[in-house]
């Protein structure tokens, strides 16, 4: 995320407004594809651990995010 | 209550929910069955809101700014050349229609907001109040501008379109006919 974020304010509008839009645009989709891929990913058996270090964050992170089924 | 109502308000309600899966909202609030409403051809209350200057693309350009943070819209999206519409048709190819916004929906079916159900109730009171049987475009429009909890009434204030200036429009037409 923080690279997508840093992409968005190198190239985006010199307006914060459209810029802005744009990051939490991204954020957005960037949370909806998080959810999709871990859902996924447990459904074919990928401990916590696993998808946690795939996303580059702790365990606790990720299940405190995504956890509870 | 759907029984009452005209082909024309029936369809926009229908279409509504085709609205809200394309903003990813995750529910259908007043402003997806006001864009509905105003995409819709044949009805007295889509060609009332046109011709108030209300088309479907404007109304939808109103709806993503009120969206707030938490939405994606896609014009932001093409400001840093990412076309959302390519990116949803992949996700959708790996993870079935509507996944993009599945996980604030439950399974492919999708919740009417409080204030848009409101609408619906006032849409019938509308049409009650003109001593109509039936619940058509024009009574709907009126719901929705009335419920004023709702997206969409904020947007139509903004338009200048209060519900005086609907309330008018409506009988002016309902005499033309």
């Amino acid at each position: 995320m923080n690279e997508a974020t840093e992409l968005a304010g190198e190239v985006s509008s010199a307006d914060p407004a459209v810029g802005l839009r744009a990051v939490a645009s991204l954020r957005a989709l960037l949370e909806s594809l998080e959810r999709l891929q871990v859902a996924s990913a447990r459904k074919q058996g990928w401990s916590w651990q696993q998808i946690a270090d795939s996303l580059g964050v702790s365990k606790q992170a990720v299940h405190k995010k995504h956890g509870r089924g | 209550m759907f029984e009452r109502f005209t082909d024309a308000a029936r369809q926009a309600v229908a279409a509504a929910e085709g609205e809200s899966r394309g903003m990813t909202s995750g529910h259908i609030g007043t402003e997806h069955l006001l864009i509905a409403l105003a995409a819709e051809p044949q009805g007295l209350g889509g060609r009332i809101l046109r011709h108030m200057g209300a088309g479907p693309d404007d109304l939808r350009a109103d709806a993503r700014r009120h969206a707030g943070p938490s939405a994606i819209d896609p014009d932001a999206l093409a400001t840093l050349g990412i076309d959302f519409d390519e990116v949803k048709r992949r996700v959708e190819e790996t993870f079935g229609p509507g996944a993009l916004s599945r996980g604030r929906e439950c399974e492919g079916h999708i919740p009417f907001a409080p204030a848009a159900k409101k609408s619906l109730e006032l849409s019938l009171r509308s049409a009650q109040a003109l001593g109509d049987r039936f619940i058509g475009s024009e009574h709907l429009l009126l719901g929705i501008a009335r419920a004023d909890q709702g997206t969409a009434a904020r947007i139509l204030q903004e338009r200048g379109i209060d519900l005086k200036r609907l309330e008018a429009a409506v009988a002016q037409a309902r005499r033309a006919a």
